[in-house]
């Protein structure tokens, strides 16, 4: 988030009048945000309603102002004989129109502010939906500093397009528009030229105004990066720091805010002509109104008063113009980034989502000559699998074994659907995965993958993902279960206590995705390496509760130590993408030629530990 | 080598020497600014003085046609003189057209440059600064002190860009106010002062307001970067719902947070405007009576009503300059905070950014055994002591790693593995003990123990979005990349990585496999050719064979010294010594065969490593 930047007023001490018209100058994409104005703002219109009042009120007190004022200078001019009582009069009631303009005018504000939080918090919701239903593809090429900056940051953009949109834009266009009726009240030549100056300078200020738009994205999109660039850096302070790498990484830094750098100051001019082009015109414009002013007077076509009149209106009018320059920049942030979102939003997922259900209790899996790729459209790229074919009946553990690279957790993931195979299929309960909802299938299988991703938040919560439904008891009782009782009875709250930054030991970590799996009761288990970072003794607590929990259940359990295994029912070995062996694991083991078999020897005679095919 | 306690928080005189600094960074484009920026808000006085002058002339001719004395002779010398200030008027206009145009090129590029450095500062601090480094919140969070503060702290800047053309204008105001009528200025002058401290009232609230709205910003980003930063866990457990209606709870808390907020500064705002219409309000009433005695004029009027605005303006902008200075100062803190024990001035320092040109290429890592690199002959570590605020941690641990031996720390979860490896490598604070190297004590390790004399792979190593080379070369040079690859075992990778070393890694390595990921921080370390190499279980995610290649490379091609946590038995028959871990003290040390011997801890996890031998 750029949040509303520190603006370098070009000219802001007029006071907080309403601009003007905008419905010409919204965004390129712009049925796309008028479709996006519908969406959010359509279900708050009532409140919407309660806006256009409010400001409409508020302008018809405005515009009444200058009259009370012309009055004034029409009075005060007889000198001597100027009516005292009467001038209080209007003083007073000048205050009080001008008193009640502002009350106006703030509540159309909050109001307005209402709507636009309201409406971008469920932008943002649904923006978060989103992306998350994206596949990894997607989520490989962003950083979280860059979600944030895109989910977060161009909304906020977004929110003052939402609120002011309606306050500012609305509201000037109202003013404005009042302000040419009274120039033509006056005089029509005059209200004749006031109109084409406002037209010139609208039509003018919204050409320029685009050009600004391009430049806006490019900085936006250079401020993900550095901020992205500086969110991994901080995550990886212990890497760069123990290999003495800072300044390296420093000087890297520096190039990508160069960049940010150029692309920032040459999109803060390429908006700011927005502003040179409204002073100059406005310049031409007073001159103009000051001109007729004098020129009527001297020809005796109008009064003293009224000449002060003309120009208080142009101050009426330069208000909502000059306001609108500088919510053209907002609507200009947010036109970029209401195009980004709606990149955003056009993102499909290239998971086609199913619509059949799993069936309950524990179900069989079958791997159909699956080939996969993870870039199936750069042919250099050599496939990760190719035709592998297994079946694994219900209620049976597989025990996956291979070398560092041999696609054994490719083929897990597959089996998840992080992705698809690019050719075959594989088929969970009789049903081909991609005929399966995405939330029926991720419910049901649950993976433990090497790296277990955690939450910087409560012990809960990182069990539960933020779910408040789950009863405590139930969260506790799956901690007990993988062994981590004792871990619990330490923290000072409870569940409740913050998971600390680095305090948690790979092997605690590891726990903990076991209690979350624990917590999901699902129907396959994936089990990625299980035990890679617990040492021997730590994983003996596991091996109770892991088998009670693969009890019923179809399961893959990677491993690269054989003992892991050692319970599986049948084994596949899986070397360079394919198959090598797959069989029940007593009768690969009593088969002396089998791959299995040689592992154990090997086991047995070089270091005790299975140095896998 | 604990933390320095935290600094005080700062007075307002802090702020003030701190921005100072940051000014004369650039003295030139600063003093420039303040030359423009005073004129292009100093004009509008003398604007409002002409504006008034051709008003001055229409009256006088007002008065004689209405006295029914105007002849074209008496008249035309008064419209002439009208002229002439419309004219006065144009020039005015026109030239604040130009200077604006130089000053806000200016500003942009004064304020970006602030910006920049600012966070150059922060970020130098934490990636090459002496000892320990903690951040104080996750990285997510950091990256807001780096956005939003930084923003602060350079757009301050603007206040004293403003606020002197702001008082320039001021004092003219009120001087030519005054001359007209000394009272009325007073009278109207007042309650805009009275305004200024009903602002300065308001500021510690609009503090507490303006932190609630961040914090709750902050839980928001933070909330979408650790979901981002977890997504495959998240999609793996289907439980994308639960998160999204946690963000939309958060939403809540922030949007009525944002709505006080805007409902303050509205109220604020409200007054300043309501001061402008007051104060014309009170000069119309108390000029009334003056109109009577012919001391007050419709052309005085005029200049009153012209200046006005402006001058509230300047006042309400002064009320803001000084809760802006506040806020400031709560930036500079929370900038500090996340830089610990920085020394207070780090956010200012002066140092080059950039901005026009690429930094200098760094010179590349100086080669083992440059003059300044002591050859390890001993390491030494006496009653280290880092303990976490739980009490849990590393006591009292000491031990010693000589030249060319092998050195295995195990033990079992949870048991100070990884601790006693960072508190040696000063990544974390520690609480008493020391470290020598050649029997020199090591004042600071953080930045004593990184290349040429030791390097460091973490048990979850973080990668960085970019090339595979870029990651394992960080600032290393280019010859020895191939030496790293072969040792790290990484070659065999090279194929199914579709563009080898040049494939990008994605954000945090995503793209690779867990042992991808650690083979290739395991590159990464050895391109940095260090004396001591420490490796915090990085067998964890290979499998043995690949782990036994590893280690045969490293005896066959490098004298390095090794420590390493591990529990595997490839590494523990290798060793020549072994530190036996538990409940954060080491128990015993001797070779794997004495603590066979005499170990029931050593058997137990002996034993159960290597389950099938």
């Amino acid at each position: 988030m750029r949040p509303p930047l520190p603006t370098p007023y070009p000219d802001r001490m007029t006071a907080a009048a309403p601009p003007s018209d905008t419905r010409s100058s919204s965004p390129p994409p712009k049925s796309g945000a008028l479709a996006v104005l519908r969406t959010y703002l359509g279900p708050l219109w009532w409140r919407v309603l309660l806006l256009a009042v409010l400001l409409f009120t508020a302008t018809g007190l405005n515009l009444i102002l200058p009259q009370l004022l012309r009055q004034f200078v029409d009075g005060a001019k007889l000198g001597a004989a100027a009516p005292v009582a009467q001038l209080a009069w209007l003083a007073g009631v000048y205050i009080g129109v001008a008193v009640g303009v502002q009350l106006l005018t703030a509540s159309a504000t909050y109001v307005g502010a209402r709507v636009g939080w309201r409406a971008t918090n469920r932008l943002r919701a649904d923006l978060m939906a989103h992306l998350l239903s994206l596949d990894m593809h997607e989520h490989k090429e962003r950083t979280p500093g860059e979600m944030i900056e895109r989910i977060d940051g161009d909304v906020t953009a977004l929110s003052n397009f939402f609120s002011q949109f309606a306050v500012r834009v609305f509201g000037a266009a109202l003013l404005l528009i009042g302000a040419i009726v009274m120039f033509y009240r006056e005089n029509v030549w005059i209200g004749l030229g006031i109109t084409s100056f406002v037209v010139i300078t609208l039509i003018a200020m919204n050409r320029v105004r685009k050009a600004g738009v391009e430049p806006t994205r490019l900085e936006r999109e250079s401020s993900a990066k550095l901020f992205g660039f500086i969110e991994e850096r901080l995550a990886g302070l212990d890497d760069v720091r123990s290999l003495g790498a800072g300044p390296h990484h420093l000087n890297r830094y520096l190039k990508v805010q160069r960049e940010y750098f150029g692309r920032s100051t040459l999109s803060w001019q390429r908006r700011s002509v927005v502003w040179q082009l409204s002073m100059g015109l406005f310049a031409a414009g007073y001159v103009a109104i000051l001109v007729s002013a004098v020129g009527l007077y001297s020809a005796g076509a109008i009064s003293l008063g009224t000449a002060f009149l003309l120009y208080q209106y142009m101050n009426m009018i330069e208000e909502p113009i000059d306001q609108l320059t500088q919510q053209l920049q907002d609507l200009q942030k947010a036109g970029a980034s209401l195009f980004r979102v709606g990149e955003l939003l056009a993102l499909r997922s290239s998971l086609p989502e199913g619509v059949q259900q799993l069936p309950a209790g524990a179900l069989p899996l079958a791997f159909q000559n699956v080939d996969f790729s993870y870039d199936p459209a750069d042919a250099t790229v050599r496939g990760v699998l190719h035709g592998v074919s297994f079946s694994l009946p219900a209620g049976q553990t597989l025990g996956l074994l291979g070398r560092t690279g041999s696609g054994k957790t490719t083929l897990t993931r597959l089996v998840s659907r992080l992705y698809d195979p690019t050719g075959g299929s594989v088929q969970l309960g009789g049903l081909d995965t991609r005929a399966l909802k995405l939330s029926s299938l991720r419910s049901r299988v649950a993976v433990v993958t090497q790296d277990v991703q955690l939450f910087q938040a409560s012990v809960r919560d990182n069990l539960t993902f933020f779910d408040d439904t789950l009863p405590d008891e139930r969260v506790e009782a799956a901690l007990h279960e993988v062994g981590l009782g004792a871990w619990l009875a330490r923290l000072e709250h409870g569940i409740r206590t913050p998971l600390p930054a680095g305090s948690l030991s790979a092997g605690e970590a590891q726990l903990l995705a076991f209690a979350r799996v624990m917590l999901q009761d699902p129907a396959l288990i994936i089990l990625d390496e299980p035990s890679s970072r617990l040492d021997p003794a730590t994983e003996g607590l596991l091996t109770a509760a892991m088998s009670r929990l693969l009890s019923g259940r179809t399961a893959i359990v990677i491993a690269h130590r054989l003992d892991t295994v050692a319970r599986a029912d049948r084994i596949l070995v899986l070397g360079d993408g394919k198959v090598l062996e797959d069989g029940p694991r007593d009768v690969l083991a009593a088969n002396p030629r089998s791959h299995y078999a040689g592992l154990l020897r090997a086991g047995v005679g070089a270091e005790g530990e299975g140095v896998l095919a | 080598m604990t933390t320095a306690p935290q600094p005080t928080l700062p007075t307002s005189d802090k702020t003030f020497a701190l921005s100072k600094r940051l000014f004369v960074y650039k003295p030139g484009l600063f003093a420039f600014n303040l030359l423009m920026w005073g004129m292009v808000h100093a004009s509008p006085a003398l604007l409002t003085l002409a504006v008034s002058g051709v008003f001055r002339q229409l009256e006088a001719a007002d008065k004689l046609r209405l006295a029914g004395t105007s002849t074209a002779g008496n008249i035309e010398p008064l419209v002439a003189a009208a002229w002439v200030a419309v004219a006065w008027f144009a020039l005015v206009r026109v030239s604040r057209f130009g200077i604006f145009y130089g000053a806000f090129r200016a500003w942009i590029e004064l304020w970006y440059t602030l910006d920049a450095l600012v966070r150059r500062n922060m970020l130098a601090y934490l990636l090459t600064a002496r000892r320990a480094r903690r951040l104080p919140d996750t990285p997510a969070e950091a990256v807001t002190r780096f956005r939003d503060d930084v923003d602060d702290v350079a757009g301050y800047t603007e206040v004293w860009v403003d606020g002197w053309g702001f008082v320039a204008f001021s004092v003219i105001a009120i001087t030519l106010m005054a001359r007209i009528d000394p009272t009325i200025t007073l009278l109207v002058c007042a309650p805009l002062l009275l305004m200024v401290v009903f602002v300065q009232r308001l500021s510690p609230i609009i503090r507490s307001y303006r932190r609630r709205m961040r914090e709750a910003t902050g839980r928001v980003t933070d909330f979408i970067g650790e979901t981002f930063g977890a997504v495959s866990a998240v999609k793996l457990a289907a439980r994308e719902g639960q998160m999204v209606s946690h963000l939309v709870k958060l939403g809540e808390v922030r949007r009525s947070a944002a709505l006080r907020d805007v409902l303050l500064t509205e109220l604020i705002r409200g007054v300043n405007t309501n001061m402008v219409n007051i104060a014309v309000g009170l000069v119309l009433l108390l000029g009334a009576n003056k109109i009577r005695g012919g001391a007050l004029d419709v052309a005085d009027f005029v200049l009153f009503i012209g200046l006005l605005p402006r001058l509230t303006g300047s006042m309400g902008f002064f009320g803001d300059a000084i809760a802006r200075h506040r806020r400031t100062g709560v930036s500079y803190d929370r900038m500090n905070r996340l830089l610990q024990d920085a020394p207070r001035d780090q956010t200012v320092q002066h140092h080059p950014v950039y901005l026009h040109a690429d930094p200098p290429e760094l010179t590349l890592m100086p080669a083992a055994g440059t003059a300044e690199a002591q050859p390890l002959e001993e390491l030494r570590v006496n009653g280290l002591t880092a303990l976490h605020p739980s009490g849990m941690g590393l006591h009292d641990a000491s031990f010693s790693v000589r030249r060319g031996e092998f050195v295995v720390v195990t033990g079992r979860i949870g048991s100070g593995k990884t601790t006693l490896l960072r508190a040696l490598l000063g990544l974390i604070p520690t609480d008493s003990g020391t470290v020598s190297w050649n029997g020199q004590p090591v004042e600071d390790p953080a930045s004593f123990l990184v290349p040429p004399r030791s390097a460091y792979t973490a048990q979850i190593p973080n990668l960085f979005s970019d090339s595979l080379r870029e990651n394992v070369l960080s600032g290393s040079a280019p010859d020895r990349l191939d030496r790293a690859v072969r040792l790290a075992v990484l070659e065999p990778d090279m194929a199914q990585l579709g563009s080898g070393l040049d494939t990008p890694v994605g954000a945090r390595g995503v793209k690779l496999s867990g042992g991808q990921v650690q083979r290739a921080a395991v590159a990464r370390m050895l391109a940095r050719d260090a004396d001591l190499l420490v490796f915090d279980d990085v067998s964890s995610a290979l499998d043995a064979r690949t782990e036994a290649v590893l280690w045969d490379g490293l005896f066959a091609e490098t004298d390095a010294t090794c420590l390493v946590v591990s529990h595997r038995r490839t590494a523990l028959t290798r060793a020549d010594r072994i530190l036996l871990m538990e409940g954060g003290r080491i128990t015993d040390e001797g070779t794997l065969a004495e603590l066979l011997e005499r170990s029931e801890e050593m058997r137990a996890l002996w034993a159960e490593d290597g389950g099938e031998g």
